[in-house]
């Protein structure tokens, strides 16, 4: 009876399909969460691969198999759905920044500290969505006229390494290497708060981040992937997503 | 027919390397301050590289090769290691005990000494992975230097610094030499050490192999030119080793 309910409800699939689902690294943990739920009703296996998105974006382009695509932004979306490689998909979560220092350092207390002259500030790459959103932060503030002129080129002559996905980030300032980096408030996960703290950014400068996820055109269990996608979107997935810090798609 | 194929799985990717790489494109593109940035950045730091190479490891090698002592196997088997370790292991280790963190962080932080993220953090990260490459072919030069030769250079009246000048240094020199290259070779190739413990930031620690990386996730036209660059140079290295070889045997 139980099954029956469950082929039902996800659209019966009835056998058991093998689904790879490219994610941008900053869902790992969500996700992943995610994928054991959704493994457990539906009795497909979900596999997942968490990089930058534009890195998981590049690997689509050269021909890279895959079922589901969760990107960090639409930069790096929508060259896909216009290419006609990944079906034109919905924003499921959406997240904003923190400015994260280590336990151990006590340079960078306030958002202007990162212009501080010997402050080492680990970004995110301009092409990764999280280094794309702290830029954006920082041309915000500039903007704002409270943290002086040049304030986002001083900040940037202070970068000493751009990552190649949010969560390299994270762990440069987890390591205590770095003396601030900037990530998202998701990143923040009771792993990582063991050896960082947070500091404060005024919520007006801070960019929303929104999600998208969509199926690729060329999955082979389309309709797996498709059920993926919508538990993502219901109300159980959306709940796991809240818990790992995630906020709600606008 | 299978060997055929296999040359074939080989050659191939090398020359689909090279026609991408070298097109109209090549020039304005090695130009770009991306591919020049990597350029210096590798070329620095594996210079500085070979120097301390040569300078330390030189004598450890001739240590190795004229001396026997309790564990002197046990010695030489951890400073083969890190030929078989994975470049990626070498750099966690690297990070555990130079990082800010580690082992040694708090008194190289006190002395002032910052090696995250520096280009200081590039040459640890390449001299560890090869420093053994140089150690075993410097050290097998030395040990096939003709001990007769020495003591009748010696017999001459030859001090031992004029000996070791003299002698043993001419002798083990093409060793010497191609140890420096296999080095060199490993030291442009390294990219798993050098992404973990030094970063990846443009003119400073973004090496060739960790430009190609980086720029493979937006504009492939710095990519495609810095691999044909490194498979000439591969070829270039691989000759210069070949002749050194020939001339050691013919010496």
């Amino acid at each position: 009876m139980r099954f029956i309910v469950l082929t039902v409800l996800l659209g019966g699939s009835a056998h058991a399909a093998q689904l790879t689902v490219f994610a941008a690294a900053s869902l790992s943990d969500a996700l992943s969460e995610v994928g054991r739920k959704f493994d457990a009703r539906s009795g497909h296996r979900t596999t997942f691969q968490f990089a930058g998105s534009q890195t998981l974006r590049a690997q689509l382009e050269h021909g890279a198999r895959a079922d589901v695509y969760a990107s960090a932004n639409a930069a790096q979306f929508g060259p896909l759905v216009r290419s006609g490689l990944v079906a034109p998909g919905q924003s499921f979560a959406g997240n904003s920044l923190a400015l994260i220092a280590p336990n151990g350092s006590r340079k960078v207390n306030a958002l202007r500290d990162l212009a501080k002259p010997g402050v080492k500030l680990v970004l995110a790459g301009p092409a990764v969505p999280a280094g794309d959103h702290a830029r954006q932060l920082l041309r915000a503030a500039e903007q704002s006229g409270v943290y002086g002129p040049g304030f986002s080129a001083r900040v940037l002559k202070n970068v000493v390494s751009e990552e190649s996905s949010v969560r390299q980030v994270a762990l440069k300032v987890g390591l205590g290497e770095a003396d601030a980096a900037v990530v998202y408030r998701s990143d923040v996960t009771p792993a990582l708060r063991r050896s960082v703290r947070m500091v404060g950014v005024p919520e007006r400068l801070n960019p929303k981040a929104k999600y998208f996820i969509g199926v690729l055109r060329a999955s082979r269990n389309a309709q797996a992937a498709r059920d993926f996608v919508q538990y993502v979107q219901s109300d159980a997935g959306q709940a796991i997503l809240r818990k790992w810090g995630f906020q709600p798609p606008r | 027919m299978l060997g055929g194929t296999l040359t074939l799985f080989l050659i191939v990717p090398v020359l689909v390397l090279l026609t991408r790489g070298l097109t109209a494109e090549f020039w304005p593109a090695l130009a770009s301050p991306a591919v020049q940035g990597a350029l210096r950045v590798s070329l620095l730091s594996t210079g500085v590289t070979l120097l301390l190479l040569v300078l330390l490891v030189t004598p450890v090698a001739w240590l190795l090769a004229r001396f026997d002592f309790r564990g002197k196997a046990v010695l030489e088997t951890l400073l083969d290691l890190p030929i078989v370790l994975p470049p990626v292991v070498a750099g966690v280790g690297l990070l555990l005990t130079f990082g800010r963190g580690g082992l040694l962080g708090a008194p190289l932080e006190l002395a002032g000494v910052q090696l995250a993220f520096s280009p200081a953090a590039v040459v640890l990260a390449q001299l560890f992975v090869s420093a053994p490459f140089y150690l075993r072919t410097a050290r097998a030069g030395f040990q096939a230097v003709d001990r007769d030769a020495e003591a009748a250079a010696r017999t001459d009246g030859a001090s031992d610094g004029q000996v070791f000048r003299l002698i043993t240094w001419p002798l083990a020199f093409p060793f010497l030499l191609e140890g420096l290259v296999l080095a060199w070779a490993r030291a442009l190739g390294e990219f798993g050490a050098t992404i973990l413990f030094a970063g990846s930031l443009q003119g400073q620690t973004r090496t060739v192999t960790l430009a190609i990386y980086a720029a493979l996730e937006s504009d492939l036209a710095p990519a495609l030119v810095l691999s044909a660059v490194m498979v000439l140079v591969a070829f270039g290295l691989l000759l210069l080793v070949r002749s050194v070889a020939r001339r050691r045997e013919q010496g």
